[in-house]
């Protein structure tokens, strides 16, 4: 951001504290795009996302007397849609605990595809169905902890802020989403992945993003 | 170094261990936990980032045009109140303080008192503003502890996330519980008071309770209303905290 923009954004942001409307138009229009990326990420669901998004934005107009202007608006109101994720998850969890028709154990009970590579597997769309339901089988919170560990690339420190919590409920959070993720998808490994031990997430991030590789983590 | 824990392996994929070299010396010579590494690396590549559904440039203004609608009347910061709530008012106010102290010093043996409680007072606002929005804050984060142990499947629970969950918020609870006796909030203290009882069941009690064990605890839950009385506290506290400030008389 240039000093100007920096300026005008804090001259938007003292207008939109003091209940200037077009001031807080202009924030949507900054943010929204972002917002709806991230509530879409969280939930993995684009009308919870829509939702997320205007329910955030509903908030932060709601809250921004608690807003301290040194601290950064973007970060700001990044925490409100990860909370606002958080409880759409939950409340989708109650719906979906009370209709849905086909369980975990069936969803990973179906036969894997094979002959194929884990980055090709993972494009295919049954495994992407297998993958969306074992998320959605995750508690809320740790659901949110591991989008945000797992996609977002946040750290264990940052995802305790952005949710409010403690960081060892936040690690915990992100183990029980991994454990849970591979009890789940156990049965859709097909062939080993061929990696060096000790391997770290952004190395095969890096593999990934090498021309010729599918997969976005 | 014995074979690795899950969780190291899981803080090790993430780098959150700063890239331990003793966690990777040991990857390298001990299949077991290598294996154990590869199968857990499988699983984390299947779960890729959803596409993102596009939004074009308009996006935001759909955005703007829905929730205009729902926003409601902008309720200033308290400090905008009382600097705002006309501050040539206060300008004069506190230029009347100054002079009748000022006047009465050099007239009366002692300072008058009565004008200082005007300015005390502004800052004990603020500061029960601070107090009231960190309590509401917090009692939102309780809510939502309590709400996952209320929720968590009956079949198969594991609370060792909301147990580690509340253990953090025991310590702030207990300090927002003598803060608030101490200011005679007895309201505020009562409900900090069995929230504080609540948040000790769930850290006490079992990681991986029975079906019986759980139920029994969410019963107990219920039974003191534990969770509609911290959103009826958190919504009473959060209006207390919008309100604007009253004016106070200055003379």
């Amino acid at each position: 951001m240039t000093r100007m923009d920096a300026t005008e954004a804090s001259a938007i942001l003292a207008s939109a504290r003091q209940g200037d409307g077009d001031a807080f138009r202009v924030l949507v229009e900054r943010h929204g795009r972002a917002v709806f990326r991230l509530a879409f990420r969280m939930t993995g669901n684009e009308q919870d996302a829509e939702d997320v998004v205007q329910e955030s934005f509903f908030r932060a107009y709601r809250q921004l007397g608690r807003f301290e202007s040194r601290a950064n608006f973007g970060t700001w109101l990044y925490r409100i849609v990860a909370n606002c994720s958080v409880d759409m998850m939950r409340a989708r969890q109650s719906r979906h605990d009370q209709s849905r028709g086909q369980s975990l154990d069936e969803v990973a009970s179906l036969p894997a595809s094979t002959g194929h590579g884990p980055e090709r597997l993972a494009e295919s769309a049954q495994i992407a169905t297998q993958v969306t339901e074992a998320l959605r089988e995750l508690s809320a919170l740790e659901r949110a902890a591991f989008t945000l560990r797992h996609h977002e690339g946040r750290s264990i420190q940052e995802i305790s802020q952005l949710l409010g919590i403690g960081t060892s409920a936040a690690k915990h959070s992100v183990f029980r989403a991994v454990k849970k993720l591979r009890v789940t998808l156990a049965p859709l490994h097909t062939q080993p992945v061929r990696l060096e031990p000790g391997t770290t997430v952004d190395q095969v991030r890096s593999k990934a993003d090498a021309p010729g590789q599918a997969g976005e983590p | 170094m014995t074979h690795c824990t899950e969780e190291q392996l899981i803080l090790h994929y993430y780098g959150e261990d700063g890239g331990r070299p003793d966690v990777e010396r040991h990857l390298a010579a001990c299949a077991e936990c290598a294996a154990e590494y590869r199968a857990m690396f499988e699983t984390l590549q299947l779960v890729v980032a959803p596409a993102v559904p596009e939004r074009d440039d308009s996006y935001a203004l759909d955005v703007w045009t829905r929730i205009r609608t729902r926003l409601p009347e902008q309720a200033a910061p308290w400090w905008h109140v009382w600097l705002g709530w006309d501050r040539v008012a206060v300008a004069v106010a506190v230029a009347t303080v100054v002079v009748a102290a000022f006047v009465g010093g050099r007239v009366w043996p002692r300072p008058v008192p009565a004008t200082v409680p005007a300015l005390s007072s502004i800052d004990a606002e603020a500061g029960e503003r601070v107090r009231l929005a960190a309590i509401s804050d917090h009692l939102e984060r309780s809510e939502r502890v309590l709400l996952d142990v209320v929720n968590a499947d009956g079949d198969s629970v594991d609370l060792s996330t909301e147990q580690a969950w509340a253990a953090d918020l025991l310590d702030s609870n207990r300090l927002y519980r003598t803060t608030a006796s101490q200011a005679e909030d007895a309201l505020v203290a009562g409900v900090l008071d069995e929230l504080e009882r609540g948040l000790l069941e769930v850290v006490h009690g079992p990681s991986t309770p029975t079906p019986a064990e759980f139920e029994a605890v969410r019963t107990r839950l219920d039974a003191d209303a534990l969770l509609f009385k911290v959103r009826v506290l958190a919504d009473e506290l959060h209006e207390r905290e919008i309100a604007p400030v009253q004016p106070r008389k200055t003379t």
